[in-house]
């Protein structure tokens, strides 16, 4: 996962034109053979900003975040309007829909059940009768 | 000399009053005390007339603007909103805001972590729907079968009254085979149960057969290899549904909650007793449309935007999912970063193909 240090500096400091140290805080997450994953990040949020997230978060945290950060700036490039929020409205109306369907087909199955209960018991008793 | 200090005095305080009057009007017009939005006011610089933040950050909400400014930063924000048209730019705040806000309550997972959120509420709602359709199914061809059968005894019953009367002979070798099979006359309505084959039935002897097997505790597959259900609901379309969904979000592997919640067995739910799938599934559907009840009170709007605030109480619900996510990220964090990079192509395409829909509508 982490990027070598000697040999060759990670995505941020290529990008930046700075030298890799060995406390890069960038070096474990950007990786020199992924260089648009940071570009894509710096671009939206600025290496300072990313910087400050990365500080702030827990070190076992830092590539979940780095991660979605990542996710979000490809979004917002891709979509520069909505980005990632346009994902979330189109399941947020995804989850609405399939809720309001489950919702319908289990009165569609109450009424068959109740319906069907009623019927194999009047036969049952005809039967019997 | 007292008098004219008097009248002096209260010229004086009228004037005071005038002037206290203006400075409100002139405040309340601009804006607020200082008058600049809460981004030049961050920022503490002056807010000019054509500031492109201010229709955006009202100085009444310093915080806004703050996470906003965390995230992107100032000259990211205005960067973007240059390349959008004049209409798509409220819309671009919008969701700039709402990013920054999820990021700040989240600094870990941000939007990502509501996406898969939402995305593991999908799939358990169409897991359920599976379930529920699957039964439905069953019961709809329970009823058919139950309506052929009334109207094949009350068939059966004429004929053999025209028979009775017709023809004699025939009559007699009914009787005597019934005999012989060690029945009575009186359980002639009742053919089609006793295993014997009914002449005059307009069924097949196949299905007369597999009637009396019927029961609810039948699987929904058992039932339609019989072939009792209608084609609409069959199990092989609910399974290219489920297939095709699981394609289209990158297959159910991906969510980590799949070995926690109870529909990883689905199948073996199906095949027990129906009863208790219809309870569990009347239990889960009870439990979701409480817990979603003001969202689909709101729905009705609609604004983007105020449906994506209804997730602002997702979020603030999600401090218990987003330490369980935690504590698996820290047992595989490989196993994650894969499924992230996963998740944002295929999000990426869909919201790409969507939304295009949902922003005309």
């Amino acid at each position: 996962m982490s990027s070598n240090y000697t040999n060759s500096p990670c995505a941020a400091c290529k990008f930046l034109r700075r030298r890799c140290t060995s406390d890069c805080v960038f070096a474990p997450y950007f990786p020199p053979e992924e260089p648009t994953k940071f570009a894509n990040v710096h671009r939206i949020f600025g290496a300072s900003n990313v910087s400050k997230i990365l500080h702030e978060v827990a070190p076992h945290q830092r590539e979940d975040a780095v991660n979605s950060l990542a996710y979000e700036a490809e979004a917002r490039l891709k979509d520069p309007v909505y980005g990632c929020v346009g994902a979330i409205s189109v399941l947020q109306r995804q989850v609405l829909r399939l809720q309001r369907e489950l919702e319908d087909t289990n009165a569609d199955l109450m009424r068959y059940a109740s319906c069907l209960g009623g019927e194999t018991t009047s036969a049952y008793g005809g039967r019997r009768g | 000399m007292s008098h004219i200090k008097q009248i002096h005095n209260g010229s004086l305080e009228r004037f005071l009053d005038l002037l206290l009057i203006a400075f409100i009007v002139f405040m309340t017009l601009k804006g607020g005390t200082s008058g600049a939005c809460a981004a030049c006011k961050f920022q503490r610089r002056r807010c000019a007339a054509d500031c492109p933040l201010a229709p955006y950050f009202p100085a009444e909400q310093p915080k806004l603007f703050q996470n906003v400014h965390r995230l992107f930063g100032v000259r990211s924000i205005v960067k973007i909103l240059e390349k959008l048209e004049e209409p798509q730019k409220p819309e671009a705040m919008k969701s700039i805001i709402f990013q920054s806000y999820v990021r700040d309550r989240s600094p870990v997972h941000g939007c990502l972590g509501v996406t898969q959120h939402l995305q593991y509420m999908v799939m358990l709602a169409e897991e359920e729907l599976k379930a529920v359709n699957s039964q439905l199914q069953f019961y709809r061809s329970q009823q058919q079968q139950q309506n052929g059968q009334t109207q094949n005894q009350n068939h059966t019953h004429t004929q053999m009254m025209m028979h009775e009367i017709g023809d004699d002979k025939q009559q007699e070798d009914v009787t005597s085979q019934q005999l012989d099979l060690g029945m009575g006359l009186t359980v002639n309505n009742n053919h089609q149960n006793n295993g014997v084959t009914p002449f005059f039935s307009p069924l097949p002897v196949s299905e007369i057969q597999q009637q009396p097997q019927m029961s609810y505790t039948y699987s929904c597959s058992e039932v339609n290899h019989n072939g009792f259900s209608p084609p609409a609901y069959n199990t092989d379309s609910c399974k290219e549904i489920l297939n095709n969904n699981a394609n289209a979000w990158g297959g159910l592997n991906r969510f980590h909650y799949n070995n926690d919640n109870g529909f990883g067995n689905q199948n073996e739910i199906n095949k027990s007793n129906n009863y208790g799938v219809m309870a569990i599934q009347s239990q889960l559907v009870n439990l979701q449309m409480a817990s979603n009840h003001q969202q689909q009170e709101e729905e009705e709007d609609d604004n983007d935007y105020d449906e994506i605030h209804q997730f602002l109480e997702i979020i603030e619900d999600r401090q218990s999912y987003a330490d369980s996510k935690e504590a698996y990220a820290s047992s595989s964090g490989e196993n994650l970063k894969e499924q992230i990079d996963e998740i944002g192509e295929n999000e990426l395409r869909s919201a790409a193909t969507c939304f295009s829909l949902t922003s005309v509508n």
